[in-house]
């Protein structure tokens, strides 16, 4: 990822709205921008999702493979989790192998689901110690413009929860629903101007300082957090971001419940 | 202009710039690339148009105007190609003991030598002149054949800029912005009581108090849907 | 009229396994403005083909040893997501993506005029979200739409299409059946309103009479897709 000129003027500007408690597209402290689920959109996924937030954009697709257990783990299948934002994305996204950037976005994804909990690998082993399925969840970048932490893990959790495993394919019994029990919902806080603002777009995580990922299961229970960037936070602002979440994560769960049912 | 089969620059009018024409007018008709526009003895070339073959062929997508034997295209979107004498908004996006290297928005930077800066630097202490990240409103002193340009901040009104916010929006856009006569952006100055600087390559600077730079801000964006619409036979 | 290996993809009275005649094309449509962020973008359904193409620039060209004194360069990439294909693809290099990033490139530059922009680049991505067959001349109709989009001056738009032949029987847009168990593939790329080519491959076997077929196929689906081209970029954004 080419590292942008971050402009003195934007810095200011951004700190001068923030004085006053705005945004500069108007949007609160905590609101945020407009949120499109769509899922089954891909034909060749087994499961697929597609995250619109403002003009940014992704897609998240489940294939599945049939792996050997782990020897220390015979009666389990696994569970992979990969982002690529490809330059497709934005001018800043080069070509070349996966940048750090987008590494962490697909583990930081990764712990969210995999900690939660939500999927039970002992349910995905076909045959102890000889066959078990692989889930494997591809993130797909098509349009930049903030928050891919959020959109990611949003198209993340809705693509697993509408996939259906293509045993028949595979000559493995019947085709079933993957079992996904919990919904974690990842919820990121982007510090603009001096204080956390929710789902920051690009213009705002470019005169920015450091940002703050909380995945949240059912129960309120934290999965996962990543602190970023450049930058320092007390232990008040992280309370406040951290109750924030716990009201947000609870509406995106809604949404995807809403998207799953109405299937 | 008669029977040119290659595309080249120097075969094209003398209005055919990359970066689009600067004024814009109304059009009825849509077009794509490599759309028929009729016979060429009848029209010259204009923005967007070649000549092939003897035939006016569309190169752009967007609306066509013909206006006193000339056919060209508003088009959709544009990139900013310098031109000597722009006012243009640049960023310092580095620097060596004696010049500045600007992004202006263009396909290429730009240098800013020091003999050319806004003062005198001791050698060393350029970037206590200019440093990385600052805006400044500079004017376009020469193009090179091959595109690199030397920009000044030798000029009235010409400084660097310490305040306010800059928004970008493409060239060809920038008649809409101004309006005939300069008299859009003069109701836009009154009304949100804010400097408003349109540089040629497509950055707005807005510098007045928090609010009207967001009414400013509001205006432009309204500005851009518009056109948008008006792209598409739509009322602008 | 007879099977090959164990798929029949033309039943006895010339249908095809899509429902389809054999000088018919799949249907489609095209949509630009797709990525908000880029310059000029489009998506193109063909089929169950779903691709999805981006334009960046004109922008500084780096590295400098890949900038041209005289003109842009177009820096193409073919790309097909980890999803779009019944197996998974692993990311990462790929022989057969590299051919067709360089072919399309080649392609495009034909009608691009580059020589405006000197020593600049222009990002061009397409990415196959969705595989069925003919991802190559989906790539290129939706990319030349894309630079369309961009306002990157262009003599014309490049149409791509691939007919090929099944049974022994010549077919106008091959479909994922047709392309795995045909006999030829015949992917071209036409210059709509002038009818000359700017892309040329061919894998497989055909008779002089039969590549005429193919050939003059391609030409009539050009047409075709063509108007679907031109309607998508006067239409606009949603």
């Amino acid at each position: 990822m080419a590292i942008p000129l971050v402009p003195k003027l934007l810095r200011a500007h951004l700190a001068e709205l923030a004085a006053e408690d705005m945004r500069h597209d108007g949007r609160g402290r905590f609101e945020s921008r407009d949120v499109e689920l769509e899922i089954d959109c891909l034909t060749r996924a087994e499961g697929s999702a597609r995250v619109r937030m403002g003009d940014t954009i992704v897609f998240a697709g489940v294939k599945f493979q049939i792996m050997t257990p782990y020897p220390d783990r015979p009666n389990q299948g696994g569970l992979m989790c990969s982002a690529e934002v490809r330059p497709v994305a934005g001018r800043q996204w080069e070509p070349g192998p996966p940048s750090p950037q987008s590494i962490e976005l697909g583990r930081v994804v990764d712990r969210g689901i995999r900690e939660s909990g939500c999927i039970n690998t002992e349910d995905l082993c076909i045959i102890p110690g000889e066959k078990a399925w692989q889930v494997i969840l591809d993130l797909f970048a098509v349009s930049d413009d903030g928050n891919l932490f959020d959109a990611f893990a949003l198209a993340a959790i809705a693509a697993l929860k509408s996939a259906t495993i293509p045993a028949e394919r595979f000559e493995a019994g019947e085709d079933m629903p993957l079992e996904v029990s919990k919904t974690p919902i990842m919820c990121s806080y982007h510090k603009v101007g001096g204080r956390f603002v929710y789902d920051a777009d690009r213009r705002e995580e470019l005169g920015g300082d450091e940002r703050i990922h909380i995945t949240l299961g059912d129960d309120d229970h934290v999965h996962s957090l990543q602190k970023g960037l450049k930058g320092i936070f007390t232990a008040a602002e992280f309370a406040e971001i951290m109750n924030e979440a716990r009201s947000r994560c609870a509406e995106l769960r809604d949404l995807v419940d809403k998207a799953i049912e109405g299937e | 202009m008669k029977g040119w089969l290659v595309a080249r620059p120097d075969n094209m009018s003398g209005d055919n710039r990359a970066d689009g024409p600067r004024r814009s007018q109304q059009a009825p008709l849509l077009v794509a690339p490599g759309d028929d526009l009729g016979d060429s003895g009848e029209f010259d070339a204009g923005h967007g148009v070649l000549v092939m073959d003897g035939r006016l062929r569309a190169l752009k997508q967007g609306r066509m105007n013909n206006r006193d034997g000339t056919v060209s295209i508003e088009p959709r979107r544009t990139a900013y190609v310098p031109r000597p004498s722009d006012l243009v908004i640049g960023y310092i996006e580095g620097c060596t003991s004696n010049i500045w290297f600007i992004d202006i928005g263009a396909p290429f930077n730009a240098i800013l030598p020091m003999s050319l800066g806004p003062s005198k630097a001791e050698f060393g202490g350029i970037r206590k002149v200019l440093d990385i990240g600052d805006a400044i409103l500079c004017r376009v002193q020469e193009v090179e054949e091959n595109h690199s340009s030397v920009v000044t901040m030798k000029g009235m009104g010409l400084r660097a800029i310490r305040s306010g916010s800059v928004e970008e929006i493409d060239p060809h856009l920038l008649g809409r912005l101004i309006g005939r006569g300069g008299n859009n952006l003069r109701q836009l100055k009154e009304e949100t009581e804010c400097r408003v600087i349109a540089g040629d390559n497509g950055r707005v600077w807005i510098d007045g108090d928090l609010g009207g730079i967001i009414e400013a801000r509001n205006k432009l964006n309204d500005l851009l849907e518009k056109a948008k619409v008006a792209e598409y036979g739509g009322v602008a | 009229m007879g099977g090959y290996g164990d798929v029949q993809c033309i039943d006895e009275n010339g249908i095809r396994l899509d429902g389809r005649k054999i000088d018919e094309v799949r249907p489609m449509s095209i949509e630009v403005g797709v990525v908000p962020v880029a310059d000029g973008s489009a998506r193109m359904t063909w089929g169950l083909n779903d691709v999805i193409a981006a334009v960046y620039g004109p922008m500084e060209a780096h590295p400098r040893k890949i900038q041209r004194q005289d003109r842009a360069v177009l820096d193409v990439r073919y790309n097909m997501a980890p999803f779009s294909t019944t197996d998974r693809i692993r990311p990462g290099f790929n022989r057969r993506s590299r051919e067709i990033s360089k072919v399309t490139a080649e392609a495009l530059e034909s009608v691009v005029l580059t020589e405006l922009y000197p020593r600049s680049k222009i990002r061009v991505e397409i990415e196959i979200i969705c595989a069925e067959a003919g991802t190559r001349c989906a790539g290129i109709t939706a990319a030349s739409v894309a630079l369309a989009h961009a306002g990157i001056p262009m003599t014309d738009l490049v149409v791509s299409v691939a007919s090929g032949k099944v049974h022994d029987i010549v077919v106008c847009d091959l479909n994922k059946e047709e392309d795995n168990y045909g006999e030829a593939d015949l992917p071209m790329g036409i210059l709509p309103n002038s009818g000359e080519l700017v892309f040329l491959q061919m894998d497989g076997d055909l008779s002089p009479d039969q590549f005429q077929e193919a050939w003059d196929y391609n030409m009539e689906a050009a047409k075709v897709v063509h108007k679907h081209m031109v309607e998508a970029l006067k239409r606009g954004e949603a």
